[in-house]
């Protein structure tokens, strides 16, 4: 499980209904807004990251008036544990 | 993770996120730290050149989060993929942890550090005996930490007495210093980042930002969406790249032929008065390279580069060029921005200077919002390797070797006798490779190299050439995966990742931050700086060399301090940068800082701004002058405006080779995959190279999406599958160069001509043929050399 603290920019003036579309994904959770509206702060939960940046495409798709999704904090802190204890062997296939 | 641990961890995000906005969450804490982890340690991403400023995360003793830092000037918290991503590299079971020696059945063994050490410096000091003080060279890194880059130098320079020292920003950077050093008297920009967002027109050149420079990119990117009818984008590429796509002006010129393109938008800017007589007057010197001339020879030069004239040789429509050229000259402040695609090639000096050309004779230059900004591509290209002087012809300070005042103030503060570095120039990176061999080799001048923090085996054009070298050569090697090149060395040192270790890179705005070391590296792995130090105390240089101490902190801060010491009084001096500062500072400093009391230089060359101007000590500039070049070698305080000489790629396609090859990164990965590979994640999403080809020229060789491609040059070849796209002119094809695998090192292929000045290969042009092969076949392998005993795929 990854969580991030992430930002939304919105075209001016669509925040409201942004805001609306984005309660149809359930993995974003808005935790605030700036004064102009143009930038939400959120988090966005995925299983890993290749979920994050394919959730992260559909919201976009999804919802045009959404410029950019940026993240500042991805916490993956499990993910490390399962890394550890892989060995190259769990994920590579050696073609030589 | 129970609810409120992860509800805690969902408030920290955020507030990490609204902090980086200066937003306030009403009636929400931002979490409490120590929750999600134990501390948190400031730093820098080590992925590329923007210098974007992180915290990592500490639990138990190991990194588990990185985040970005909403303080630091390059980035306000914002990070991409590789930031966020990468270090996870660094707990990948295939890291180095042990020295290896190659023993006699060819395979390598563990061995202690003490054996490692001793057998490279019974090497280093038999070879010095037998072949002099120039047969054992150093290639070095611009993802080196400062500190080790200096060490390195000073080791080679002042203890061996060698200037045969060099790293990989000269396949890189190299043109870009050559322009700074030839236009304005002194290497790196006089503006900085925070440039982007003053500008009202920005020309980006040469440059993929979109992938290779994200978080750069987002600056753009946002400055234009916030403000769509004021700030216009203009990109010359000859591929229609993410960054290319938020253009209002595209100019696609065919590879290796855009300075006929800047010719023609300098003629467009004096024919329609979008010149300044005040900078073109005060601050132009007009140029042949070998004579000096007036402003009317410059112009009546540029009469042969009429848009539609251009427009033949560069295929970028004429119309595109002239409105380029109005944005650029009516519509400023101008800001231009560029990586490889100006620098990789036999004419990036020349390319370099074209664009100061238009940044000079249109004032755009030394103003909020115009700078003539080349970024670099490595995290410490620039602070590392560049302003330590860690190439065959500088010394610390960006000085050249050949300047008998700066040898003797660097002696004086290495404490070397008088006369002790070498005036001669080293080989630079393609002569050395060239020359590198056995020792019973007459031809090869080099016997022995280490190679620090690099994959030269991977990275260098037209690489195969220079395996054999490599391998009959005595190579050492320092590095956290096997690659390439450890399937080529002799001995293998483990090294310590950036946060294993800390030390200071330096990013493209003349900026220095300082990464803490926040965990201990694997195994007996060890931070470089203490390699370079136990070498140099092996062999006896202990006094020029003293921290060689097992606390690593204490060590590069010896360093560190060592560098501000030996580069006070030069123009790039960085003496007010302490680590004290840096460990205060979340943005840390930008040069010339030159005391303790001095908050950086946002801008060089202007009063006011950059106290190099009131500081005779270091330059002289009249006390009525503004703006002044103090680098100006006539003591005019002006920049050369050259009047460059059209010429194309070294190696245009013909009826034989009839394409463009160029080659590149992606957003995912870095370099040659060494690290980024090693992050499922990344390797995953960019499993493989592949060939971008056009949909007509797809049609034209009956290849479809998928195919497996043979992509041949006068060199080598690889084989690929194929990917069918839009964003390219017809006759071009790209290649990125991260993958590892035979079939698909794309620098079999790459051509080795380099710039008569800088050195510089011509990684981003040459000509190929292709030809379907096949069948789409899945070759999504994420292939990384696993294991140093793995056979080199081919007999050398
Ligand atoms: S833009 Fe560069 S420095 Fe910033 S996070 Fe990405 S790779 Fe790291």
């Amino acid at each position: 499980m990854i969580i991030t603290g992430s930002v939304i920019m919105v075209m001016p003036g669509t925040s409201q209904s942004v805001e609306k579309e984005l309660l149809a994904f359930p993995q974003v959770t808005l935790q605030g807004k700036s004064d102009s509206g143009m930038d939400m702060i959120v988090n966005i939960e995925a299983d890993d990251h290749n979920e994050l940046e394919s959730l992260c495409q559909k919201i976009k798709d999804t919802i045009p008036a959404i410029v950019d999704i940026g993240h500042i904090y991805i916490n993956f802190e499990d993910e490390i544990e399962k890394i550890q204890a892989r060995t190259w062997q769990d994920y590579y296939a050696p073609n030589e | 993770m129970n609810l409120t641990r992860r509800e805690m961890i969902k408030l920290s995000a955020a507030g990490f996120a609204a902090a980086a906005l200066n937003i306030s969450l009403p009636g929400k804490s931002s979490g409490d730290d120590g929750i999600v982890v134990d501390k948190w340690i400031k730093g820098t991403c080590r992925f590329c050149g923007t210098g974007c400023g992180i915290y990592a995360g500490i639990r138990n003793g190991q990194l588990v989060g990185i985040r970005g830092n909403p303080k630091a000037a390059t980035n306000f918290g914002f990070l991409c993929v590789k930031g966020f991503k990468g270090y996870v590299s660094m707990y990948h079971p295939d890291r180095l942890k042990y020295p290896m020696v190659r023993g006699e059945d060819d395979k390598f063994h563990r061995a202690s550090w003490d054996d490692a050490l001793n057998k490279v410096v019974n090497k280093f000091k038999e070879l010095h005996q037998n072949f002099g003080k120039d047969s054992v060279a150093f290639y070095g890194s611009g993802q080196c930490m400062t500190e080790e880059s200096y060490t390195f130098n000073k080791l080679w320079k002042g203890g061996f007495r060698s200037n045969m020292v060099e790293g990989n920003p000269r396949l890189c950077m190299a043109s870009a210093v050559g322009g700074y050093i030839t236009t304005f008297g002194a290497d790196e920009p006089g503006g900085s980042y925070a440039d982007i967002e003053k500008a009202r027109t920005l020309f980006i050149v040469g440059s993929n930002m979109a992938e290779c420079h994200p978080i750069l990119f987002r600056r753009v990117a946002r400055h234009k969406i916030q403000n769509p009818e004021k700030v216009n984008i203009i990109v010359c590429e000859p591929r229609l790249t993410p960054t290319a796509r938020i253009a209002d002006v595209w100019l696609p010129a065919d590879p290796g032929t855009d300075l006929a393109v800047f010719h023609c938008m300098a003629r467009e800017l004096i024919k329609n008065n979008w010149t300044d007589s005040w900078y073109i007057e005060n601050l132009c010197r007009f140029s042949t390279g070998a004579k000096v001339v007036d402003f009317k020879a410059y112009e009546q030069f540029l009469e042969q580069f009429t848009p539609e004239a251009v427009e033949k040789i560069t295929r970028c429509p004429a119309a595109n060029i002239k409105e380029a050229a109005r944005l650029f000259g009516s519509q400023g402040p101008t800001m231009s921005l560029w990586t490889m695609g100006l620098n990789q090639r036999t004419r990036g000096v020349w390319a370099n200077n074209l664009i100061h050309n238009l940044h000079l004779i249109s004032g755009n230059i030394c103003k909020e919002g115009a700078d003539s900004f080349s970024i670099t591509g490595q995290p410490n290209a620039c602070g590392g390797v560049r302003e330590t002087g860690s190439l065959c012809q500088l010394l610390p300070g960006t000085r050249s070797i050949t300047d008998a005042t700066a040898r003797a103030d660097v002696e004086k503060s290495w404490k070397i006798p008088p006369g002790a570095i070498d005036p001669k120039p080293g080989f630079h990176t393609m002569e050395m490779f060239a020359k590198l061999g056995a020792e019973d080799d007459t031809s090869k001048p080099l016997k022995a190299m280490l190679v620090s923090t690099t994959n030269p085996a991977q990275s260098l054009p037209n690489a195969p050439k220079y395996y054999k070298g490599m391998k009959d050569a005595f190579l050492v090697v320092l590095d956290i995966f096997p690659t390439r090149t450890t399937q080529l060395a002799d001995v293998i040192l483990p090294a310590a990742f950036i946060y294993e270790k800390g030390g200071v890179y330096g990013c493209s705005e003349r900026r220095s931050q300082l990464t803490q070391k926040c965990v201990e590296p694997p195994g007996e792995a060890k931070a470089d700086l203490w390699i370079a130090a136990q070498i140099a105390k092996r062999m006896g240089l202990e006094k020029l060399i003293p921290w060689n101490g097992d606390d690593a902190p204490t060590s590069y801060k010896m360093a560190w301090d060592d560098y501000r010491e030996c580069v006070k009084l030069t123009e790039h001096t960085l003496y007010g940068i302490t680590y004290d500062r840096l460990k205060q500072m979340e943005e840390g400093l930008q040069w010339p800082c030159p005391n303790e009391n001095s908050p950086g230089t946002s801008r060089r060359y202007v009063r006011g701004y950059d106290p190099l101007m009131n500081m005779a000590a270091i330059v002289k500039v009249p006390s009525n002058a503004l703006i002044y070049f103090y680098g100006d070698k006539q003591h005019e305080g002006k920049a050369n405006v050259f009047l460059r000489p059209y010429k194309g790629a070294e190696e245009p396609p013909d009826k034989d080779y009839p394409f463009f090859l160029t080659t590149g990164r992606v957003i995912e990965q870095w370099h040659s995959g060494t690290m980024t590979m090693r992050v499922p994640e990344i390797a995953r999403s960019k499993p493989n190279a592949y060939m971008e080809i056009s949909p007509s020229d797809a049609k034209e060789y009956g290849i479809k999406e998928g195919d497996m491609v043979k992509i041949t040059s006068r060199r080598g070849f690889n084989i690929l599958p194929a990917r069918v796209v839009k964003n390219s002119l017809p006759g071009i094809l790209f290649v990125p160069w991260f993958d590892q695998t035979w079939d698909r090192m794309i620098n079999r292929v790459t051509i080795d001509a380099f710039d008569a000045g800088s050195k510089q290969p011509e990684f981003k042009i040459c000509a190929v043929k292709i030809e379907r092969i096949g069948d789409p076949k899945d070759v999504a392998d994420s292939y990384v050399i696993s294991d140093v005993n793995a056979p080199f795929p081919i007999k050398i």
